[in-house]
């Protein structure tokens, strides 16, 4: 049996109050598993980079719960005051720009939250070797970002964001900048990463090509979040 | 653990170092500031020094010649020497006058006294070349600062003047060049008009007897004698106003230069102040750069505590890089300005204290920008 990596329960986020109340999500429940990756589309402003804002930890929601793993951290409240801990923790982040620290090098990248984390220096670099070469970028680890190719960086990114051992890796729109064949690569990595790594994957996307690679959707759909099968008719590529 | 604040300046170091130095040149203008006072406290003493007098006599109720005009006979220093207590006293003459020097004359002090007599004024460890004065009439010695050399010969007035000695450090308590000439002819310099105002002033009916006038009588006082018991009395019987050496020196140093070393400390401290402002804006510049990586690093977990770090580090580190090119700036560029500038090593552990603190403060501003750094800006592009 899958086992659970995000629970979220009547999830609900406003904005504002009184006549300027915003409802961007009412009452969102989704569970996604290890090992998942699951698509997160909605039309632009309904409230995506919210709920992944709220599931990472950054944006507290109104109400609802949250698990991440077998850990409660929200209940209508944060049940802890270092969300940042758990972030560091328990998720890893990639973006749609690679976004790497640009005056570290790419296994200082790689290995900053692990040893914020309190792992040693040594071993830190050793398990960072270990994704790089899983990434085939084992030689540019003492590259800096900037000579390295936007192919390149975003693997770094992919890497520093599992770095840390995450149960869950929330990815904003990775696939936005790229184009078609690198985008589907990008994605065919995640999935491969979700199952060796045995991680829960949400991925913010727009692009419906990149729906067939995936486990699962979750739509946004009226404010509430709706757990979809991946569209049998959906062109495979 | 990475070392942030490392690592930003490494990658960005020629564009840190830039800026240090533009910090570090503007606090070099601070330690030359202090540096000008300094200055100036030492010029007043030179002369006091060089003269080792334990008193000075001057006209009555003035501070003497340094602070204000001072006249009194020259043959009061016969009327000082049988005094008791009085090893030996002598009349000096200070007036500023210009030496004929190309492109244009030099104006310095001349200070007169007797070649002949029991005190001399000239240190002879700041004689360079030739000697002292030897005879009572035409003989100059010059500071090497005016340009002259030994053997040049200087028109002032109706007569020439020989070079025969040339002094290194000696300065007027302004700082301006010390010259010294004879007493008589210092006189006939102060006192001597041009023919046509003596013919003028003969058939006004008047009489030039000013010329056996001196700014001041300095004395000697005998082993054993207590110097301020011997100024008591002259001052008593005499009419005159007497100061001791240390009197002097209070004169000199904080009587007169009360007001520059306030005009001094008020532009020290408000150049401090532009400093601060300064680094605290190139803070919150480097800090504005970084905002997105800030976000980013808050996002992935990164604590405030490490970023806070990262800021306060390299703000530390650009006052040190500033001070040590201050020190580097000013100790180039002090033996330019036309004056004195001494600096001493307790002005610059005293900025180097001030940049710290100021460089904490200023770091603040950076810090207010990271605490507020929203994470979630991180994401959306």
């Amino acid at each position: 049996m899958a086992e659970q990596a995000i629970k979220v329960e009547n999830l609900v986020k406003h904005f504002g109050k009184d006549e300027s109340l915003v409802r961007v999500i009412e009452g969102a429940d989704f569970q996604v598993d290890k090992g998942e990756l699951v698509a997160l589309i909605a039309p632009s402003g309904a409230g995506k980079t919210t709920l992944l804002m709220m599931i990472g930890c950054v944006e507290e929601p109104t109400s609802g719960t949250i698990w991440l793993g077998d850990e409660k951290v929200y209940d209508n409240a944060w049940l802890t005051k270092e969300t940042r801990k758990i972030r560091r923790e328990k998720i890893g982040f990639i973006f749609q720009a690679h976004y790497l620290i640009p005056f570290l090098n790419v296994i200082e990248n790689v290995t900053l939250v692990p040893q914020t984390n309190g792992v040693s220096k040594a071993e830190a670099e050793k398990d960072a070797m270990a994704l790089l070469d899983y990434f085939d970028i084992a030689d540019k680890a003492h590259s800096m970002s900037s000579q390295l190719s936007g192919g390149q960086n975003q693997r770094v990114a992919i890497a520093r964001a599992l770095a840390n051992k995450p149960q869950i890796i929330l990815a904003d729109e990775p696939t936005a900048a790229l184009d078609l064949t690198r985008s589907v690569s990008v994605v065919k990595m995640l999935k491969k990463i979700a199952i060796d790594q045995d991680v829960a994957i949400i991925m913010v996307t727009h692009d419906e090509a990149m729906l067939p690679l995936c486990d699962r959707i979750l739509k946004i759909e009226d404010k509430k979040v709706v757990s979809q099968a991946v569209p049998e008719n959906t062109k495979m590529i | 653990m990475i070392n942030l604040a490392q690592k930003d300046v490494k990658h960005t170091l020629g564009k840190f170092l830039v800026t240090a130095m533009g910090v570090g040149m503007l606090l070099g203008i601070v330690l030359i500031m202090i540096g000008v006072y300094r200055g100036m406290i030492v010029d007043a003493q030179v002369l006091l020094n060089d003269i080792k007098a334990d008193l000075w006599v001057v006209q009555e109720d003035t501070l003497g010649p340094f602070a204000e005009a001072s006249r009194i006979h020259d043959d009061f220093k016969d009327t000082l020497r049988v005094i008791d207590g009085i090893k030996s006293a002598e009349a000096l003459t200070f007036q500023n006058i210009q030496l004929p020097q190309k492109p244009q004359p030099i104006r310095v002090v001349a200070m007169g006294f007797d070649p002949l007599g029991t005190i001399d004024p000239i240190n002879p460890e700041r004689i360079v070349q030739g000697h002292g004065l030897e005879r009572e009439h035409y003989e100059i010695v010059v500071t090497d600062t005016t340009g002259f050399k030994l053997g040049d010969r200087i028109p002032l007035l109706r007569h020439s003047y020989k070079v025969v000695g040339v002094t290194h450090g000696t300065v007027s308590s302004g700082g301006d060049p010390l010259v010294y000439i004879s007493l008589k002819d210092a006189q006939e310099l102060q006192f001597s008009y041009s023919n046509n105002r003596i013919r003028n002033d003969r058939a006004r009916g008047f009489k030039n007897s000013e010329v056996l006038m001196v700014n001041t009588v300095v004395a000697k006082v005998k082993p054993g004698y207590d110097v301020n018991a011997v100024a008591k009395e002259i001052k008593r019987f005499k009419y005159k106003s007497v100061y001791t050496a240390a009197e002097q020196k209070w004169i000199l140093t904080k009587n007169l230069v009360k007001k520059a070393s306030k005009q001094i400390g008020m532009f020290t401290g408000i150049l401090i102040i532009v400093s601060t402002i300064i680094i605290a804006l190139i803070i919150y510049t480097m800090t504005l750069e970084k905002m997105k990586e800030i976000a980013i690093m808050k996002l992935i977990g990164i604590p405030n505590s490490m970023i806070i770090k990262m800021i306060a580090q390299e703000t530390l580190l650009l006052g040190f890089l500033a001070f040590i090119f201050a020190n580097i700036f000013s100790h180039l560029i002090y033996g330019k300005f036309p004056k004195r500038v001494v600096l001493e090593i307790p002005d610059a552990w005293m900025l180097f204290i001030v940049v710290i603190i100021a460089s904490i403060l200023a770091s603040l501003v950076g810090i207010k920008k990271v605490i507020n750094a929203d994470p979630s800006s991180a994401i959306g592009g």
